[in-house]
């Protein structure tokens, strides 16, 4: 079993999510974290003609980003699909789209019937 | 490769971050957590608080850095010169693959 990690842009879930119940993984755990990243951010997208006060703490550096973790635990044999549907879904080719990381797990239970082992996921 | 799940005190986050990002770490996650440890709550007067606000930090590193990691993280969130009940724990577990979304590479 392995439980694959995604953290990706807070506007993307949905999209996301639609991906992954067509390829038929419906269980997913997600919540809103903050986060930097490697690179610093660029914001020099936003408008110049905003106030000198917000350009200065939009520029500040690595600053904590809000994003979302996404938490999926799955067998083996899907680790490739998942992976390969959020990063089809989420890439847009440009920096802070996201990091996916897959933790290896080592058993999982049922909580309703104490079952365990890979039917259990 | 590695993830280092730290719990550590909401008022510690803000020293802890600046070192890792002048110490080269800047890729961090932070989520709020709530939870209780070996020391059950705190009972302090007649009120019992079974549990107790932390923040998370999230990171993965390469394995050669772990000990340069886990130091910053001590150093910095102890509380006072020996530490206290409730600075916090570290977790370690291994990462297998790791992807970045935006090129689909597989390097961290």
């Amino acid at each position: 079993m392995k439980e694959v990690m995604a953290v990706i842009r807070m506007d993307m879930i949905n999209q996301t999510k639609e991906a992954l119940l067509q390829k038929s993984f419906a269980a997913l755990n997600c919540r809103k974290v903050l986060g930097r990243g490697k690179k610093k951010v660029n914001f020099t997208v936003v408008d110049d003609t905003n106030s000198p006060k917000v350009q200065e703490t939009l520029t500040e550096e690595h600053r904590l980003i809000p994003k979302r973790l996404l938490c999926i635990v799955i067998n083996d044999s899907d680790v490739k699909t998942v992976v390969d549907t959020i990063i089809t879904v989420n890439s847009k080719g440009k920096p802070g789209d996201g990091k996916i990381f897959v933790v290896p797990i080592f058993d999982c239970v049922r909580v309703s019937n104490g079952e365990t082992g890979g039917s259990a996921v | 490769m590695l993830m280092i799940r730290a719990i550590i005190r909401p008022e510690k986050v803000g020293v802890v971050l600046s070192d890792l990002l002048e110490s080269g770490f800047p890729a961090v996650t932070k989520m709020d957590v709530m939870g209780r440890g070996r020391q059950r709550g705190i009972q302090y007067g007649d009120v019992f608080y079974d549990e107790i606000p932390k923040e998370m930090l999230l990171m993965v590193i390469k394995d050669e850095d772990k000990n340069d990691v886990l130091d910053i993280i001590m150093r910095n969130a102890r509380t006072g010169e020996h530490g206290a009940f409730g600075d916090g724990k570290i977790f370690i577990t291994p990462v297998e693959e790791v992807y970045t979304v935006s090129s689909g590479n597989n390097q961290l």
